[in-house]
């Protein structure tokens, strides 16, 4: 999920750059110091902008940098159990594929793509349901729901991240949509439309969530 | 502000420091002058220093 957050942080501002315009100076170095970095909330600052100074400076024993603290907004992706993400494909694998969503790589393992038993297709790089044909490639785009998150405070981009797609409504994109149309042909026949339109409302909900990313 | 000896040195301390580190040099020196140390008390001197001390 993502969102704007408020922070107040400290920032030191080593003595080689003192000289510049000093506002500059903070913005650049916060940015630098705080982005991509994973806060105790476990959350990852994307962006920080607006970045103010708050009160002077300080100047410590023993370094000759200066200590400022500064307020600035952030943008935080916090990655939360059950959330559900849309991604890329980015690698796949022997035991599964690697999805990629906002500023992480979620693993997907092999038994949780589909409700069929997947084949590897080493050559192509693609992973294959033996019944329905349906495949997975690098590139596909992919919505699916977070099972497990274990962050790597030292290295954000090596935390473990697990995924599943075996749940209706998740999967490649191009799989969602061809349940929908089956469910809703379906649904004509037996002359139902309630749960078409439901359906519909669920799936649009998903998709401007998507985009805000 | 007239400060203390204290002071004084922590002031000229931190700012010879800073100098050493690259910081530029808000005064004309003399060319011969390398020392960090000397390069700090001409500025205290010339009141350049952006220091301020903080008591409590």
């Amino acid at each position: 999920m993502y969102m704007l957050t408020e922070a107040q942080r400290i920032v030191r501002i080593p003595p080689a750059e003192l000289g510049e315009d000093i506002a500059d100076v903070i913005d650049s170095l916060s940015c630098d110091t705080f982005e991509g970095k994973l806060e105790e909330d476990k959350s990852i600052a994307i962006l920080v902008r607006n970045v103010r100074p708050v009160g002077p400076g300080r100047i410590v024993h023993g370094d000759g940098a200066v200590y400022q603290t500064v307020k600035f907004e952030q943008i935080v992706f916090v990655p939360r159990d059950n959330e559900v993400i849309e991604g890329i494909v980015v690698e796949v694998l022997g035991f599964g594929a690697f999805v990629r969503f906002g500023p992480l790589d979620g693993l997907l393992h092999i038994s949780q793509i589909m409700d069929d038993r997947v084949d590897i297709d080493e050559v192509n790089q693609r992973l294959v349901g033996k019944e329905t044909g349906r495949y997975l490639a690098v590139g596909d785009v992919v919505r699916a729901r977070i099972v497990s998150v274990d962050l790597n405070e030292k290295n954000p981009q090596d935390s473990k991240i697990g995924l599943t797609m075996r749940q209706p409504g998740l999967g490649k994109l191009e799989w969602i949509d061809e349940d929908a149309r089956k469910h809703s042909n379906a649904d004509a026949e037996a002359g139902k439309e309630a749960p078409e339109e439901k359906e519909k409302k669920v799936h649009k909900d998903v998709k401007s969530k998507g985009s805000e990313a | 502000m007239k400060y203390t000896r204290f002071e004084k040195a922590r002031i000229i301390g931190a700012r010879a420091l800073q100098i050493a580190y690259g910081a530029p040099v808000l005064v004309d020196y003399p060319d011969d002058m390398l020392d960090s140390i000397d390069i700090a008390m001409l500025e205290y001197k010339q009141d350049a220093i952006p220091i301020t001390v903080v008591r409590n």
